[in-house]
């Protein structure tokens, strides 16, 4: 079996706009695989929810008709998910986080080779509870992910995520997430550390459908070399969704002449008692603090790092999780020590 | 110490120092005073390396050695300070990271083992306490929320800790009230002695009464153009700049 390519949006589709998956995977020679994990039970939602309203999910489809390894998650878990050469991989991650609970998953992305990985990560949350969901991306430079998030938040819950990229071929981050029940929370956040050839596009819906809900969206792109981002966040408040509060925010820095960085914010709005706001930035390293700290000694190479490790600190705050703040900072770190 | 010889430098095509002279022996301070557009903030920066600043001519010599081909981390490691006009804020950096990055960076550079988070508490923490900075303020990110008075010192601060030899303060004395003036010529006073060397580049003559020059040199138009002692800057305060520049050109 080849790969369905004819099904896979392309750039003509709003929400593709910025990233031509065909003509990326269209070169690999890739074969249906599995990680093992066991597809045999049916749970599955062939539909992706708001399929009808917003048309982005053929993705989701896609890992429907090819599934290939299906996990549940009800506790506290970590998840590793690694695509070997030559494979494409559709695998279905179910996270059921049931009332009054605190859930904390970490969920690391990688492979060798090429490939394509195209998951999808199902959310359920109960009433009063909290899910932490922390996504770590190291992909290989031919690699391509794709990975679908649906997130449905009851009443009086969180749901907190974090996404961090240190490598990448192509990646596509879409979440879909929606407020059900009132004084619900999606709170969204990530750091894209991109070079060489690299591209990572990060796509949200977030849907208000209750009242006194709140949305949050933090995003931060460094890009080096001819890396690029893409972040494209909706927040549509339906009518009943009152005093809803959103934000949304997307900083770009840009290293290279080269680098790119695409963002689409959008705000669909049809109640009349909220609280939207959103902004978005692309720029290079302000010169006045890099020559401040040079006058005092310190390197050029360490007053950038510095810099650019203070420019995502606002998006890293957001991790509530002490030990995964670590790991996040830890690691770039690293990533900046190897390219800057 | 310090030499600088027909020193010429531009910015955007505009020359603003047009061939200045000036000689620090070690252990001296002196003062260089000028009405606004004289060059005074050029030279501030050309000194520490700023690469918007063109030299067109002329040499800088620290100890014998021209620093024109240094980057400015290079020269602060040689031991050149510049205590800014307008410290810079730096978001998201937390005033005791930038502070060891710093001093280790210097100490790095001299060939002094780095030191590490303990002893550069201790001697964050002394140093502190002689400039009267609260601990608190180091909590923060660099310059963020400083009041112009807190600026000035955590600028002084700085300039204890990188223990330079030779200190440019430039304008130090700007958008501050009498008593934190007080402080910040307090501090660089202590330092004074030994070898260390000091240009303090102001408009009034009002820091001088608290930071002593050995001499003052007047500035304009890209040149010194009257050098004497400290009784110089008495007698612009009095007289003004309008009769010494219109006298020299």
């Amino acid at each position: 079996m080849s790969l369905p390519l004819e099904r896979i949006p392309t750039p003509k589709s709003e929400r593709f706009k910025y990233t031509n998956l065909p003509r990326t995977l269209k070169g690999l020679d890739l074969k249906p695989a599995s990680l093992g994990w066991g597809n045999k039970i049916a749970v599955l939602e062939p539909k992706a929810p708001g399929a009808e309203q917003y048309r982005d999910t053929e993705l989701w489809a896609i890992n429907a008709e090819n599934v290939s390894d299906i996990r549940f998650i009800s506790g506290d878990d970590e998840i590793d998910v690694n695509a070997k050469d030559g494979q494409f991989i559709c695998p279905r991650i179910v996270i059921d986080v049931k009332d009054n609970q605190t859930v904390t998953v970490v969920e690391r992305q990688g492979g060798a080779g090429a490939y394509w990985k195209n998951t999808v990560v199902q959310v359920t949350i109960g009433k009063n509870a909290t899910l932490r969901h922390y996504r770590i991306c190291d992909e290989a430079e031919k690699g391509v992910s794709t990975i679908f998030t649906h997130v449905k938040i009851g009443r009086d819950s969180t749901y907190e995520a974090f996404c961090l990229t240190t490598g990448a071929g192509t990646i596509r981050n879409q979440t879909h997430g929606e407020l059900t029940g009132e004084n619900a929370h999606c709170w969204l956040s990530g750091v894209n550390l991109l070079s060489s050839a690299q591209l990572a596009d990060t796509t949200i819906t977030i849907e208000h459908q209750a009242p006194h809900c709140t949305s949050k969206q933090t995003f931060k792109s460094v890009l080096k070399d001819q890396a690029h981002g893409v972040f494209q966040g909706k927040v549509h408040v339906h009518q009943v969704a009152q005093k809803a509060d959103g934000y949304q925010l997307s900083n770009a820095l840009i290293l290279s002449p080269e680098a790119q960085m695409d963002t689409k914010p959008e705000l669909e709005i049809y109640a009349d008692d909220v609280k939207c706001s959103h902004g978005a930035t692309t720029g290079r390293l302000d010169e006045e603090p890099l020559f401040y700290m040079r006058a005092r000694g310190i390197p050029e190479s360490v007053a950038r790092a510095l810099l650019i490790q203070s420019f995502c600190g606002q998006a890293v705050e957001s991790i509530s999780d002490e030990s995964m703040h670590e790991v996040v900072t830890g690691k770039i770190e690293q990533w900046l020590q190897s390219r800057i | 110490m310090i030499k600088i010889k027909q020193l010429k430098a531009e910015i955007d095509g505009r020359e603003i120092l047009k061939g200045l002279d000036l000689e620090i022996q070690p252990g001296k301070v002196h003062a260089i005073m000028g009405p606004n557009g004289a060059g005074k903030s050029t030279l501030s920066y050309v000194l520490a390396g700023r690469e918007e600043y063109e030299v067109t001519g002329g040499d800088i010599e620290m100890n014998g050695e021209s620093i024109l081909e240094m980057a400015p981390e290079e020269r602060a490691g040689k031991g050149l300070f510049l205590a800014f006009q307008y410290p810079v804020e730096i978001p998201g950096v937390q005033m005791t990271t930038f502070m060891k990055t710093a001093v280790n960076s210097v100490r790095k550079a001299r060939g002094l083992s780095e030191l590490d988070a303990i002893d550069f508490l201790k001697l964050m923490k002394s140093k502190c306490k002689e400039l009267g900075i609260s601990d608190e303020m180091m909590k923060r990110a660099v310059n963020v929320g400083f009041s112009g008075g807190e600026k000035k010192r955590n600028e002084v601060l700085q300039m204890a800790m990188l223990e330079p030899k030779f200190c440019v303060l430039d304008e130090t004395d700007s958008g501050l009230d009498i008593d934190a003036l007080k402080i910040v010529a307090d501090g660089v006073n202590k330092m004074r002695g030994g070898d260390r060397s000091f240009l303090v580049i102001t408009h009034y003559q009002r820091l001088l009464d608290y930071i002593k020059p050995d001499a003052v040199h007047v500035l304009a138009g890209g040149k010194i153009v009257k050098t004497g002692g400290p009784e110089l800057a008495h007698e612009l305060e009095e007289k003004g700049y309008a009769d010494i520049v219109g006298a020299a050109a």
